[in-house]
């Protein structure tokens, strides 16, 4: 039952956080190579929000899922190992196909997504370094 | 690691491109395939189609490229009677394929593989953001 430094709460909302970006870089990666499928949506997360002491406002939501009433039930789309809430967005510019993939705007996104990680990662570098420094290290 | 899962799913699109760009150059270098018979059908147009395809193990949609259709549209018939496929009119049937529909098509393929390429290296970056934490 020890106390890691990864438990500090600024850590462990930074990692949150970084786990979020993970998880939105693969539906982005999923969007993009699915731009010229016919009838595919794109898909997206919801931004994971935290309350004053680091906590998530909805502990781990294991996914939009269907209900399951017996064990035995199989777990559906999408993802049952997520635990963050899909969203599908956009959907205002569908192709004949059906398909309702913007390129340039999932590019916007995957830029965005990946400056949201440096910044995740830059902090919680400074976060250990003042650690370091209070340890005289 | 969901990254890993990132690479997997951008290289399935850019396997999937690929092969979109290998049809469009099948179509394009049998622009003038006639048959070898008198009267014969000739290179008939092939259309790449895309399918999505879930990913048992890493658990993520990725794309495949599902079976490839012949293009129905009519072939274009020009009057020709000295050359080899000409029918009892002299008339030859030439491809249905028109290189600037094909130019457009590969400019889309070009488009959609250097996406995947982008997100491959957003994603390259932000792993080596992670190592980059070992450092600090």
């Amino acid at each position: 039952m020890g106390f890691g430094i990864g438990d500090l709460p600024i850590l462990s909302v930074l990692r949150t956080r970084m786990e979020w970006v993970q998880a939105r870089q693969k539906v982005l990666a999923e969007n993009v190579a699915n731009a010229d499928t016919p009838g595919y949506r794109p898909h997206d997360l919801v931004q994971p929000k935290f309350k004053a002491q680091g906590a998530l406002q909805q502990p781990h939501v294991g996914g939009v899922s269907l209900e399951r009433t017996n064990p035995l039930h199989l777990a559906g789309f999408p993802d049952p190992g997520s635990s963050f809430r899909s969203a599908t967005s956009g959907g205002f510019e569908v192709k004949s196909t059906g398909n309702a993939v913007n390129l340039e705007n999932q590019m916007m996104q995957v830029a965005g997504n990946q400056m949201d990680y440096h910044i995740a990662t830059t902090l919680y570098k400074r976060s250990l370094g003042l650690i370091k420094t209070a340890l005289g290290k | 690691m969901d990254f890993f899962k990132t690479l997997s799913v951008a290289a399935s699109g850019l396997h999937a491109q690929a092969g979109r760009m290998r049809i469009i150059a099948e179509n394009i270098a049998n622009a003038d395939s006639t048959a070898s018979t008198p009267g014969g059908n000739p290179y008939r147009r092939k259309i790449p189609t895309f399918e999505t395809e879930f990913n048992r193990t890493l658990g993520v949609d990725e794309v495949v490229l599902g079976k490839t259709e012949g293009d129905p549209s009519p072939f274009t018939v020009k009057h020709e009677p000295g050359h080899p496929a000409a029918d009892k009119n002299g008339d030859v049937k030439y491809p249905n394929v028109n290189s600037l529909v094909e130019m457009t098509d590969m400019r889309e393929a070009q488009r959609s593989y250097q996406a995947n390429i982008n997100v491959v290296t957003a994603t390259r970056r932000m792993i080596q953001r992670t190592i980059d934490i070992l450092k600090a």
